[in-house]
C-alpha cells in the first residue's frame, strides 16, 4: 500500500484559517501536492465528467400513439363526444378517486349525436385521478382517467 | 357567413381549405386521425380534434365521428375536401340532417354524378355529347354483342358504381367480349358492391380534358376553363395543365357553354368537373366530378381566382359576383403530383422527411403539408406535394418547371421529382404531344 502523503499540522492550520475567516474552502497546491480543507456539511458533489454520450440513433415510429406519453392505466376515450360522469344531471357521479372498481364497471358516459355510450372499467383497480369534468368535450384518444 | 369551419380531410388539402377559411376570417376545426397529430394543418389550427386511429375507416371515413366533432366544436359547415367523404351522399345528408352546411354540390346531385349511368342518361338529355355506347345498363352477353357490333370493336366495358378508371375491363374483338364482360361484373361486384355495367367504345388516342365549373345556387353557372389530365399512370394523373396545349381558345369557349347551358338546367350548385375524352376534334363525356379536385392550382393560377374561398361563399348562400365574360386566362399553368414512392418502381416510401427546401421565385407555387422532421404516415395516400408554375407561355412554363424541380429537395424519402425531371426533358412533352396511353409508355421505356 502506497503511503501518501500528508501534513497534519498544515491541516489543522488551514481549517483554523476557515474558522477565522469564515470562508468554506481553501485548497492549496504545490507541484503535485494538493491539499484541500472544506468546512462541514455536505460537499457539493463532483460532477462526472462523462464520455460524450453518443446521439440516440433516429428512430421511425409511426408518429406519436397515445400510449408513448400517457401514463399507465390511464383510460383513453375510444371516440369523440361529450363526457358525462353521472347517469344523469344531478345524481352521483358514476366513480370518484379512490374508489376501487371492478372490470366492466361503468365509469362515465360519452354522448355523440344523442347517443349516450358507456366506458366501462378494462380492469379491475383503483380510480387514482379523473381528468375530465362533466359535460365537457373529448376527442379520440384523451385520457380520461388513470385506473391503477 | 359561416362562424366556424370544420374541414373533414388530411394533408395538403386540408392545409389549403384551411388557409382559404383563414383569407376570409373563419376559424376552422382540424379533424385528424391519431397518425395525423403532428400533421401541419393540425398545427396550423385554430381547433383541433382527435378522431380516431389511423385506418382511414375509423377516422377519415368516420361519419358519426366526423359529425360528433362538428357538434362539440360548434361547426357550422363541413369542407370534405376531396377523395375520403366528399362524394359520399349519404355523408352529405347526414351533415344537413343535422343541421350543418355541406360545402359542395347538393346530396341528390352527388348521388346522380356518382352512378356513372345515371350521369350519362342525365348528360345525354342535356345536350352534352357522349362516348358512343350502349345507353344504359347492359344486363346480359346478348346484349353486349349487340351494342358492340353497333358502336364498332374494340369496346369497354364499364361499372357503373366505379368511376376514376376503376372497374374497366377492354375487349379488342368480338372473341373476348364475353371474357372481358364477366370479367368485369364479377370485379364490380367485388369492388363496389354492385355488378351493374355499361359500355363505351374504347377510343385509342384520346387526350383526358375536364372543365371545371362553379355554380352559385342561384340560377348562374360559369367555367373557368379546362385542364389536360392526359399523363396518367394506372388511370392515376401525373401532371396537368391548364389549357390544354391542344385546345384553341374557341374549342374552349364552345365546350364551356355546352356545358354551363347543361348545368343551369339541371340546377347544379357549387364547384364541378366534367371529365371528356377528346379524340379526333371530338369531346366525349365520361364522367362529372362533384367536387374539388386535386390539379384546381393550375385553374386558379390562369384564371386568377381561389376556387376553395368560391366554394365557401356560394355554399354561405353568396351569389357569383362576376359573369363568364369577365372571366379571362392568362398564361399556362402546370402541376405535377410529387408522391412519396420511388420515381422508376413506384413503391411507396413512407417514413421522416430529414430535409426540406421548397421552390419558390416568380410564378411558383407550393401546395404541401410536408415539413423538415415530418413522418409521412403509412396509412393514407402517397401525394405529399403538387408544384404548380404559371408563366406567360407554355414554353416559359416548361422552363420554369424545369427550374422549380431542379430546386425543390426532399430528403429522407424518395419521391417521383426524378420521374418528372425525366417528362420535362421528353420532346414529345415538350410539344405537347400526348395522349392518355403516353405516360404508361414512357415509364415503361424509360
Amino acid at each position: 500500500m502506497t503511503r501518501i502523503p500528508f501534513d497534519p499540522d498544515a491541516i489543522r492550520a488551514l481549517a483554523a484559517v476557515l474558522n477565522e475567516t469564515g470562508l468554506t474552502e481553501i485548497e492549496i497546491a504545490e507541484k503535485d501536492s494538493r491539499i484541500r480543507v472544506v468546512r462541514g456539511g455536505a460537499s457539493p458533489a463532483l460532477a462526472a465528467v462523462a464520455a460524450p454520450a453518443l446521439a440516440p440513433p433516429v428512430v421511425i415510429s409511426p408518429g406519436p400513439s397515445p400510449e408513448e406519453d400517457t401514463p399507465p392505466g390511464a383510460v383513453l376515450s375510444p371516440m369523440v363526444g361529450v363526457a358525462y360522469l353521472a347517469p344523469e344531471p344531478g345524481a352521483l357521479p358514476f366513480i370518484t378517486v379512490g374508489q376501487s372498481v371492478t372490470a366492466g364497471q361503468t365509469l362515465l358516459l360519452i354522448e355523440a349525436m344523442k347517443t349516450f355510450n358507456q366506458i366501462k372499467a378494462p380492469k379491475s383497480g383503483t380510480v387514482t385521478r379523473i381528468m375530465v369534468t362533466n359535460s365537457t368535450p373529448v376527442e379520440y384518444g384523451e385520457v380520461l382517467l388513470i385506473l391503477e | 357567413m359561416f362562424q366556424k369551419i370544420l374541414i373533414a380531410n388530411r394533408g395538403e388539402i386540408a392545409l389549403r381549405i384551411q388557409r382559404a377559411c383563414r383569407e376570409l376570417g373563419i376559424p376552422s376545426v382540424a379533424v385528424h386521425s391519431t397518425a395525423d397529430a403532428d400533421a401541419m394543418h393540425v398545427r396550423l389550427a385554430d381547433e383541433s380534434v382527435c378522431i380516431g386511429p389511423p385506418p382511414a375507416k375509423d377516422s377519415y371515413l368516420n361519419i358519426p365521428a366526423i359529425l360528433s366533432a362538428a357538434l362539440v366544436t360548434g361547426a357550422e359547415a363541413i369542407h370534405p375536401g376531396y377523395g375520403f367523404l366528399a362524394e359520399n351522399p349519404r355523408f352529405a345528408e347526414m351533415v344537413e340532417a343535422h343541421g350543418l352546411t355541406f360545402i359542395g354540390p347538393s346530396p341528390a346531385h352527388i348521388r346522380m354524378m356518382g352512378d356513372k349511368i345515371a350521369a350519362k342518361e342525365a348528360m345525354a338529355k342535356l345536350g352534352v355529347p357522349l362516348v358512343p355506347g350502349s345507353n344504359g345498363a347492359v344486363l346480359d352477353i346478348a346484349r353486349a354483342r349487340d351494342v358492340a357490333t353497333q358502336i364498332g370493336y374494340p369496346v369497354v366495358i364499364k361499372a357503373s358504381a366505379g368511376g376514376g378508371g376503376r372497374g374497366m375491363k377492354v375487349a379488342q374483338t368480338a372473341a373476348s367480349l364475353e371474357e372481358a364482360f364477366g370479367i368485369a361484373r364479377t370485379e364490380a361486384r367485388a369492388a363496389f358492391g354492385n355488378d351493374a355495367v355499361y359500355m363505351e367504345k374504347y377510343l385509342d388516342h384520346p387526350r383526358h380534358i375536364e372543365l371545371q365549373v362553379m355554380a352559385d345556387g342561384h340560377g348562374k353557372v360559369v367555367h373557368f376553363g379546362e385542364r389536360d389530365c392526359s399523363l396518367q399512370r394506372r388511370h392515376q394523373k401525373l401532371l396537368e395543365e391548364a389549357g390544354s396545349p391542344a385546345l384553341s381558345a374557341g374549342a374552349r369557349d364552345k365546350l364551356g357553354a355546352t356545358a354551363t347551358a347543361a348545368l343551369t338546367k339541371l340546377g347544379y350548385r357549387n364547384a364541378g368537373t366534367l371529365e371528356f375524352l377528346y379524340q379526333d376534334g371530338q369531346f366525349a363525356f365520361i364522367e362529372m366530378n362533384t367536387r374539388l379536385q386535386v390539379e384546381h392550382p393550375v385553374t386558379e393560377m390562369v384564371c386568377g381566382i381561389d376556387l376553395v374561398r368560391e366554394q365557401i361563399r356560394i355554399a354561405a348562400g353568396a351569389e357569383l359576383d362576376y359573369t363568364q365574360r369577365q372571366i379571362s386566362f392568362s398564361g399556362h399553368a402546370i402541376e405535377c403530383r410529387i408522391t412519396a414512392e420511388d420515381p422508376t418502381t413506384f413503391v411507396p416510401t413512407p417514413g421522416r422527411v430529414t430535409a426540406f427546401h421548397a421552390p419558390g421565385g416568380l410564378g411558383v407555387r407550393i401546395d404541401s403539408a410536408l415539413y423538415a422532421g415530418y413522418f409521412v404516415p403509412p396509412y393514407y395516400d402517397s401525394l405529399v406535394a403538387k408544384l404548380i408554375v404559371h408563366a406567360p407561355t407554355r414554353a416559359d412554363a416548361i422552363s420554369r418547371l424545369r427550374r422549380a424541380l431542379d430546386e425543390f429537395a426532399i430528403v429522407g424519402i424518395q419521391t417521383t421529382i426524378p420521374l418528372h425531371q425525366r417528362i420535362v426533358e421528353d420532346p414529345e412533352f415538350q410539344r405537347g404531344e400526348y395522349t392518355i396511353h403516353w405516360l404508361e409508355r414512357f415509364v415503361a421505356a424509360n
